[in-house]
């Protein structure tokens, strides 16, 4: 053996001094295993527990909305859906093209799929399934469903989506539902307390919840969405469900509430077909309740496509089409009311006390004043002129003389009165105000005084003035109602649409039974600018109306030598729209309208034959009846659950 | 047994040649291969089939019961990866010693170049450039580090040992620290703290075995343990010290439920804990099974092993490593040469250092760092790098009784 103090000695003495270290660090290690492992299992096997049930959000299934009669237009609606989950798949592209081989998949939403995919996993989610495609027609489901089985990761089921079955007839008045995006997680985000939106943000990013993008979806989200509700279940530490667990009953989601609109969808289809194709829009308003029963802007695009994505190119096409399908020309359309404001200028001019009934102007076929001819639309004239034969023949030099007379201002007030110049929401997105000049308007928005001629312009409905056809429809409303209180409503039983006011400034009723005097002339005394369509055509009643003209462009001086050109002779988007007011039936008025074709030309001649085919269905399918929705009807109809149920027309 | 009597055989090899009737030696590496002490590297190799057990375990899918497609390749690639260092050890357990020795310096020297190559040229991973990218293969040059600086200083001492039975003077120690902390300080550098402690660490054992006077050790000891506070304060980036406050919290109990840097801890701990004595079965942990524990395939692979076996499973695979380097330092015992004394014990330290923090740092006793369980944790360069290490070792048994020069640095 080597010597004591060699260091070789040494090495063997510092191994058994290491060893012992050694010995105690394993000692360590060991004292801590049992600690952890032994004396303080317990405890962290019910962390451990406690670490895996999550309550995992489940999502309410969104309230319908109703017709009048309680007709479904929009509903959850099932349909089959494919999806694929990302962690399953071996090959995603190949497995997507599978698919593609017993379905209909553009190459565009292949390519998103993958992109999706792709997302997924870089979140470490990939157990979330992607979907597809959401909504497989019935022989796409049953072929699919029978071939996913040997596909890997991919799922074919039953699930609930949106649907609008009514589909264009309701476009601009109930929107659309969407996936939620980050704008609208910011806008739904807005006033909530801190601790719901975690929650919020869970619940919008369900595949299957959907939150509404326009319209009335956008407006009566609150009422429509429901509240989630949270299953327990057991997930691992990216929330992916392991097991499910007996589930509270008190934490089951609560369905969105039923929303009834006070439309007859009936109607709205009649509507819509007399405008056979033409661009335009109309109100009808029940005179009585107030209820909006028909509310058409054509041409309209369908919300369908829009729940489950609508492609750029589809949705450039719906953007750029000249005829733009997306405005919603009903209450968000804006236009020179034409001759149908003469009854706004008239009132004015009465309730200020300038003229009678007995006042009387003559009309040359035109009026010279600050410097320049006014004409009116009869190139002859009309000889003297009252304020029955005013309305009636819709002179417009009278109509200048008396606007002159009234003032903008008090025209103005009077306007506004009617409901002019105000949003009328209603319960929808895009409503538009139009606009009501005065002095103050044009100092303010122009910073230049009011010109008198303006006033003239202003006394024919045209100029700065713009309304939109809802407006046009409370005035006439407002009239044949005799300037009684009125208060338009398109919800009929959802929430309250407390952006909008009444229609309850005092209007005189006499002066009121002179404009439906005047009206009652236009559709049906000789020599009335719409004599032709007084009578509905069924048997009986009539109807009181006032045809106007929106002037879309500049009559020159020169023009007006050679004689106005019209119809074909000129551009279709120069044409000047024709609109059309009225009420029937006349002894008895029960429902008012408005309608506007766009380029029509002529009031008389396509707004009025439109708006006289509409009032007549109106009364025939007695559209303002008792709604399913009122506590009277609610015993008569109890199958407001939502089933379709067969047309009643 | 007297190191001068050597007869060519130990009495148990002589014995199983004897039975045979066959001279080993004479047929070359066949009878080296047969004298290798299998029983030690059945273990070896056993432990790093545990890890591809685990490593299964970890991808496995509770819900499909099947293996996650994301996840099959890691059992995949570390029994490969096993197969591959398995017959890298084998051969380099084959080496005689003075072959080990020979190319000391310039595997040294090689190692060195690379580092600073890595400085320059190095892919970044992980907010740190570690890797070096050789046409398709990238190599992380601190991890061979570790066994070329622990052959060099092994080497150097084979060379420098005085002959006249005394303990080397303080020059030579001083020569073989610096050989040490010239690569640990480039690879602290990258950065890479954990590796740069590992080769300080197991360079610091090499140098104590070699005999330097007890009272350096205790010196530097004193001057360590002192300079905590100092260290705390100037040298660690803020992360790290955060890292350190959360470990004495989890020491001292108080709660740390936040989902910052110690929600990885916590969940390590719950893991443990949740497996109790016997464990919950394999393919059972809930905690490991749900993916609740961050980076389990490598660093935290512990807790799987803990939770799954429970108590006596994590204790028999830490008892498993301490026969291992028990084991290690009888070869460092009986070796004759210096350097192969040495270069077992800084083998055997280099494996222990990273036994010993992995598992101090998983069970919540030591600070988070990036420490690899040896043969168990996913992870080519490192398992290659152990098996390589443990292949000096066997070398060194093998070749125990061969005489090496002792002259002449180069």
């Amino acid at each position: 053996m080597a010597r004591r103090n060699s260091p070789e000695a040494d090495f063997d003495r510092r191994l058994l001094l290491a060893a012992g270290a050694g010995t105690a660090v394993f000692a360590t290690l060991v004292g801590r295993l049992s600690q952890l492992q032994l004396i303080e299992s317990e405890r962290y096997t019910k962390l451990a527990a406690e670490n895996h049930v999550r309550l995992v959000l489940a999502p309410p299934e969104r309230g319908q909305i109703l017709d009048r009669f309680a007709r479904p237009l929009a509903s959850q609606r099932q349909a089959g859906r494919v999806s694929v989950i990302p962690e399953r798949l071996k090959d995603a592209e190949a497995t997507l093209r599978q698919i593609a081989e017993h379905i209909d998949l553009p190459e565009t939403r292949v390519k998103r799929v993958l992109e999706e995919i792709a997302a997924s996993r870089i979140r470490r989610s990939g157990f979330v399934p992607v979907t597809v495609v959401q909504e497989l027609s019935y022989e796409e489901f049953a072929r699919l469903r029978v071939r996913a089985v040997e596909m890997e990761g991919v799922d074919v089921q039953m699930a609930s989506t949106r649907s609008y079955p009514r589909g264009r007839d309701f476009a601009h008045i109930l929107g659309y539902v969407a996936r939620a995006s980050t704008d609208d997680l910011t806008r739904l985000a807005e006033g909530r307390a801190p601790e719901d939106l975690e929650t919020f943000e869970e619940l919008f990013r369900h595949p299957d919840m959907r939150v509404g993008r326009q319209g009335m979806e956008r407006f009566a989200e609150d009422w429509l969405r429901g509240r989630p509700g949270r299953r327990r279940v057991v997930t691992n530490a990216h929330g992916r469900p392991m097991e499910e667990l007996e589930q509270d009953p008190a934490n089951a989601a609560v369905p969105g509430k039923d929303l009834y609109i006070t439309i007859d969808s009936e109607l709205q289809r009649v509507a819509i077909d007399r405008f056979e194709g033409e661009s335009g829009a109309a109100v009808v308003l029940d005179i009585a309740s107030g209820d909006v029963l028909a509310m058409v802007s054509t041409p309209a695009f369908d919300p369908n496509a829009f729940v489950n994505g609508i492609s750029g190119k589809d949705y450039a096409e719906l953007r750029d089409n000249s005829m733009s399908p997306l405005y919603p020309r009903a209450h968000g359309g804006v236009y020179p009311p034409g001759s149908t404001f003469k009854m706004v200028v008239a009132t004015a001019a009465l309730e200020a006390g300038v003229i009678d009934t007995k006042t009387r102007f003559t009309c040359h076929g035109r009026m010279w004043f600050g410097g320049r001819n006014w004409h009116c639309h009869k190139k002859g004239g009309h000889g003297s002129v009252d304020l029955h034969n005013g309305i009636k023949l819709s002179c417009d030099v009278y109509f200048y003389q008396v606007a002159r007379l009234a003032g903008v201002d008090k025209i103005a007030e009077v306007a506004r009165k009617f409901g002019f110049g105000e949003d009328w929401v209603l319960g929808m997105t895009g409503a538009r105000g139009g606009l009501v000049p005065d002095r103050a308007w044009k100092r303010k928005a122009r910073n230049e005084e009011w010109f008198e001629g303006e006033t003239l312009n202003f006394g024919i409905g045209q100029g700065q003035l713009g309304v939109t056809p809802v407006q046009l429809a409370l005035m006439t409303a407002r009239i044949a109602a005799e300037g009684k209180h009125f208060k338009p409503r398109l919800i009929g039983l959802g929430p309250d649409v407390s952006e909008d006011g009444e229609l309850d400034q005092p209007l005189d009723a006499e002066i009121m039974k002179l404009m439906k005097s005047g009206m009652f002339g236009v559709t049906s005394e000789p020599g009335g600018t719409a004599y032709r369509s007084g009578d509905l055509g069924l048997g009986g009643p009539r109807l009181a109306g006032k045809t106007g003209t929106a002037q879309v462009r500049n009559i020159s001086a020169a023009e007006r030598v050679t004689g106005v050109r019209t119809g074909d002779a000129i551009a279709r988007e120069l044409r000047d729209h024709a609109l059309f007011v009225a009420y029937a039936p006349t002894d008895n008025p029960r429902y008012a309208i408005s309608v506007v074709v766009e380029h029509g030309e002529g009031g008389s001649r396509t707004a009025a034959p439109v708006a006289r085919d509409i009032l007549a269905a109106a009364i025939r399918m007695d559209s303002g009846r008792t709604p399913a929705y009122s506590k009277r009807a609610a015993t008569k109809t109890p199958d407001t659950d939502g089933k379709p149920e067969g047309d009643p027309v | 047994m007297s190191r001068e009597g050597f007869t060519g055989f130990t009495r148990g090899e002589a014995r199983v040649s004897a039975a045979r009737g066959v001279y080993f030696d004479r047929f070359g590496p066949f009878g080296k291969i047969a004298r290798l002490p299998w029983s030690v590297i059945l273990l070896i190799v056993g432990t790093g089939l545990v890890g591809t057990a685990m490593l299964f375990s970890v991808g496995w899918d509770p819900v499909s019961a099947a293996p996650s497609p994301d996840e099959a390749n890691l059992w995949r690639d570390h029994i490969t990866r096993l197969g591959v260092g398995f017959v890298l050890m084998i051969g380099l357990a084959l080496l005689p010693l003075s072959v080990w020795s020979r190319f000391a310096f310039p595997a040294y020297a090689t190692v060195i170049v690379l580092l600073v190559l890595v400085d320059f040229f190095g892919v970044m991973g992980g907010g740190a450039a570690r890797w070096l990218k050789l046409g398709p293969i990238q190599i992380q040059p601190s991890e061979p580090a570790k066994l070329a600086v622990t052959m060099a200083v092994a080497s150097f001492y084979q060379r420098m040992m005085p002959t006249n039975g005394q303990s080397p003077p303080l020059y030579v120690h001083g020569g073989a620290l610096l050989l040490v902390l010239i690569p640990a300080a480039l690879v602290f550098k990258q950065p890479n703290l954990s590796t740069a402690l590992a080769l300080t660490a197991s360079g610091a054992m090499i140098i104590f075995f070699a005999g330097i006077s007890m009272r350096y050790v205790l010196a530097a000891i004193a001057i360590g343990l002192l300079s905590v506070p100092a260290i705390y304060t100037f040298v660690l980036e803020p992360y790290q010290r955060e890292r350190v406050d959360t470990l004495i919290a989890g020491i001292t109990g108080e709660s740390t439920n936040g989902l910052g840097e110690s929600y990885q801890i916590e969940q390590a701990k719950i893991a443990i804990g949740a497996g109790g004595f016997s464990g919950r079965g394999y393919l059972q942990g809930i905690q490991s099974q749900q993916e609740y524990v961050p980076e389990q395939h490598t660093d935290f692979i512990l807790t799987i092993i803990a939770e799954e076996f429970g108590f006596i499973g994590a204790l028999a695979l830490l008892s498993v490593f301490a026969f291992l380097f028990a084991w290690s330092f009888m070869v460092a015992s009986k070796n004759r040469s210096w350097f192969g004394r040495l270069a077992t014990v800084g083998a055997t330290s280099t494996i222990a250092f990273f036994a010993i923090f992995n598992s101090g740092m998983v069970l919540g006793l030591l600070p988070v760092l990036g420490m690899p369980l040896p043969l168990i944790s996913y992870g080519g360069t490192a398992l290659i790098t152990v098996m390589a290490c443990f292949g000096l070792i066997l070398s060194a048994h093998l070749h125990r009784d061969e005489k090496l020069s002792t002259r002449g640095l180069f």
